[in-house]
């Protein structure tokens, strides 16, 4: 896709934020008091942080459904090794972003190095993670998060939330490092063309492992603030994520193919989630009508504003001309 | 009235004018080449006849009759049959089943299909005197060579009264050429109609009838090939007078090696090649296709897993990878063969693709530098004369000249000195293709070391000092000076097969 384009699709995702901010305020007066949208903040902060990684996944062309379990076992372990109080989330936290960080990089060798289908690999170690916690906790995990925790998830600074600033502040990060660095460069390449990248002499193994290390990192900090959200670890709390974390980047403008989008699409795509889910209760549906209709907003959002489309209308062209 | 002539064809896309009214008139019995530069319109004008575009304007006659057909189906229909470049075969399907796809006879029982199918591919082929290809092997087995004749049978299938040939020789090992111009020729006695394009001005004398030229999307000349020279037809396509193809070849190699290769192996397709590759020297690579060409290049870049000794500038060097040949220790850069599928990223802008593997040289601790990524990019684009609107234009959107231009940046970014080129003309007009020449003449005589391959055996005897000729994964003979000719690159490519 050419720059403008891609420009194009973020600017939709934006678009369509507002567009449904507007809608909502219409069906549900009392939306956009502050109160509300510090509410929407906080929880697209949470979609936001795990779709961070995913962005780098998929841009680089792969994709990452090992979310939700990184996420419940950092969140499960946290609040069991820290026990209600502060002071051991000193090591716990830097422990378990390292830990976070591994199961992305395992992830990434297994698919870089090995060749293990992406979908395959993750899903996987998914379901060994979750193996794993149900295992060491014996199925009922229950201890509350520390108040510094629950400070980030749910604090304010005035009147702005902490973990709003948390998110602004990875935002930023994300967007330098996809835009102004030689690393950026290179995931786009790999995630374009894997053959061109390694043709042209790039570091293509180090660069996907890379993405899929940060989405493991991602999915651990998200996993931890979010216990602070609901005061509490539970087993099954990361699976919304999958789906969200994986729809906000498509919603965002990138092609779910790889090699396009960026996390400022990304962000617009946390926010129309978020809105997308205090608007149809709005509507006075039944919890069953509500997943239906969530699910098939995104699925028409995602298609209209990804590639993959116009992918699919290109190629079906191609065959057309070549019939 | 000609057999199928056109008159005033017209299309636009948008404000871009592909062709501004175009005539052409051929007969029955002739082979007729369609001449032009890329983006002369040739193609738009095939597609045109080949009924996968329509035109906005003008009209065409086939036989006598209004000829306007709806969709390549219709065309197929009219006994209009087209082997693009490009290809269209299903790769998981057999020959047979590509040869016949759409034209099936529709049986219930896939058993019975089948052998009928073979049989008539079998007849097909005995009928065009085909190169031996298995009829039930899946088309994803096939080298490019074979698939292009697959695409042949394609076309040849419905029984065309005019068949049109768009660079379908790019493709082809020079026993596989001869045996389609032969095809051609004996399709235009039998009374019916071959449309040739080629960009081998060779091939073009050597086959066709007449020529009619293309420029700008307007017919500039057409001819009797006996009643008109090279200089002619070149200076038809460019709209200028282009001296010579071919720059002067000066001695620039001095006796330093810069690539020393001694007894390279990699299972079936090396075996043991020994190379000698000078400071200055333009070293072609010939043979036969698929006699392991291919993989020497891959080999020496890294990108082929292989056995053997290489000294690059004198010293003894492990290639493990593309990373490790282009780190500026090593300095061997390569034009790849597959321009769309290795060399570019086509949906990403020219600066990106040419700064793809030099992102070091505009980058501090990570951080990219647009003033220093922009300085390189528009240095190169200025000394290729790369023709895009703008540097953020998606590689994709070149013409095929320009997009081997953009792969040439790339690579001399990098600094190497070694430059391995695969076949780097193939399927770019002839302007471009002089520039390439004289590109790699200058950069000989700057010193870089040049081993070059390429599919038209007429290009390494004029543009190259020595040639190895390559003949089942070996170098068969190295040819220099008076020697380096294509009888003699062919004698040596195939002597042993003679023998055999």
């Amino acid at each position: 896709m050419a720059p403008l384009s891609r420009h194009r699709a973020i600017l939709l995702a934006y678009g369509a934020m507002i567009a449904l901010l507007l809608v909502t305020s219409i069906f549900s007066p009392g939306f956009l008091s502050p109160g509300h949208l510090r509410s929407i903040v906080v929880l697209a902060a949470f979609i936001g942080i795990v779709a961070l990684g995913q962005t780098f996944v998929i841009i680089g062309g792969g994709i990452d459904l090992s979310v939700p379990w990184v996420l419940n076992s950092a969140a499960v372990l946290m609040t069991l090794f820290a026990a209600g109080q502060d002071a051991p989330l000193l090591w716990i936290v830097p422990l378990l972003l390292a830990a976070g960080a591994l199961v992305g990089a395992v992830n990434g060798i297994g698919i870089a190095v090995f060749g293990v289908p992406p979908i395959i690999m993750t899903l996987a170690v998914n379901v060994i993670l979750q193996g794993g916690i149900l295992v060491y906790t014996g199925g009922s995990p229950a201890a509350a998060a520390p108040p510094l925790i629950q400070y980030l998830a749910v604090g304010r600074i005035g009147v702005v939330p902490v973990i709003g600033v948390v998110w602004l502040v990875l935002a930023l990060l994300a967007s330098l490092v996809l835009s102004r660095t030689a690393f950026g460069r290179q995931l786009y390449a790999v995630g374009t063309s894997a053959t061109v990248a390694t043709f042209s002499g790039l570091p293509t193994l180090r660069t996907a492992i890379a993405g899929y290390t940060l989405s493991g990192f991602t999915a651990a900090l998200a996993g931890m603030l979010l216990t602070g959200y609901s005061g509490q670890a539970y087993l099954g709390m990361g699976d919304p994520y999958l789906f969200t974390s994986i729809a906000a980047v498509a919603i965002g403008g990138a092609s779910i193919l790889g090699g396009s989008g960026h996390y400022i699409g990304t962000i617009a795509g946390a926010f129309v989630l978020t809105i997308l889910t205090g608007l149809l209760p709005a509507l006075n549906l039944s919890n069953g009508a509500l997943l239906i209709v969530y699910g098939a907003v995104i699925l028409v959002t995602v298609s209209v504003s990804s590639d993959a489309f116009a992918d699919l209308f290109a190629f079906v062209r191609r065959r057309r001309a070549a019939g | 009235m000609a057999f199928l002539e056109a008159t005033s064809v017209a299309k636009r896309y948008g404000g871009i004018v592909a062709l501004g009214g175009v005539d052409f008139a051929a007969e029955r019995g002739e082979v007729h080449a369609l001449l032009g530069e890329n983006g002369a319109g040739k193609s738009t004008f095939i597609q045109v006849l080949a009924g996968s575009v329509r035109p906005d304007a003008g009209s065409i006659r086939l036989g006598g009759a209004e000829y306007r057909p709806a969709d390549p189906r219709a065309a197929r229909a009219a006994g209009v049959a087209a082997v693009f470049q490009e290809l269209s075969l299903v790769p998981d399907l057999t020959v047979a089943q590509n040869v016949w796809f759409r034209r099936e006879p529709l049986s219930r029982l896939a058993t019975a299909r089948r052998s009928a199918l073979i049989e008539r591919t079998e007849a097909l082929f005995a009928r065009y005197r085909f190169p031996d290809i298995a009829p039930d092997r899946e088309v994803r087995r096939l080298s490019l060579a074979d698939r292009q004749v697959v695409e042949i049978a394609k076309a040849l299938a419905g029984d065309p009264s005019v068949l049109i040939l768009d660079e379908a020789t790019s493709a082809l090992a020079p026993r596989e050429t001869e045996w389609l111009l032969d095809l051609a020729r004996s399709f235009a006695r039998s009374g019916r109609l071959v449309v040739f394009i080629s960009h081998r001005l060779g091939e073009v004398r050597a086959l066709v009838d007449r020529v009619t030229v293309f420029r700008n999307g307007e017919t500039v000349g057409a001819y009797p090939i006996g009643a008109v020279s090279d200089e002619t037809m070149i200076a038809d396509m460019l709209g200028r007078r282009l001296d010579r193809l071919y720059p002067e070849r000066h001695a620039t190699a001095t006796a330093r090696l810069a690539l020393k290769v001694r007894g390279l192996s990699a299972g079936a397709a090396l075996k043991n090649v020994d190379l000698d590759l000078r400071e200055g020297e333009v070293l072609g690579v010939a043979g036969l296709q698929g006699h392991g060409q291919q993989a020497l290049f891959q080999a020496l870049f890294g990108a082929l897993r292989a056995t053997g000794e290489v000294e690059v500038w004198g010293k003894p060097v492990s290639i493990r990878n593309p990373r490790r040949a282009l780190s500026p220790a090593l300095g061997l850069a390569l034009v790849p063969e597959d321009r769309r599928g290795q060399g570019l990223l086509l949906s990403k802008s020219v600066r990106e693709n040419l700064t793809l593997s030099v992102i070091p040289r505009f980058s501090r601790f990570g951080l990219l530098s647009a003033r220093r990524e922009k300085a390189l990019v528009d240095e190169m684009i200025a000394f290729l004369q790369i023709k895009a609107k703008t540097p953020e234009q998606p590689a994709g959107t070149l013409s095929g000249g320009n997009q081997q231009k953009v792969i040439f940046g790339k690579m001399l970014l990098t600094e190497a000195k070694i430059l391995l080129l695969f076949d780097p003309t193939r399927g770019v007009d002839v302007g471009t293709k002089g520039e390439i020449f004289r590109l790699m003449r200058d950069l000989a005589a700057k010193g870089y070391a040049i081993l070059f391959y390429s599919s038209d055996l007429s290009e390494p005897v004029h543009v190259a000092d020595r040639v190895a000729v390559m003949r089942n994964g070996a170098v068969a003979a190295v040819l220099a000076g008076e020697a380096v000719t294509e009888e003699g690159i062919l004698r040596a490519a195939m002597v042993e097969r003679a023998a055999a």
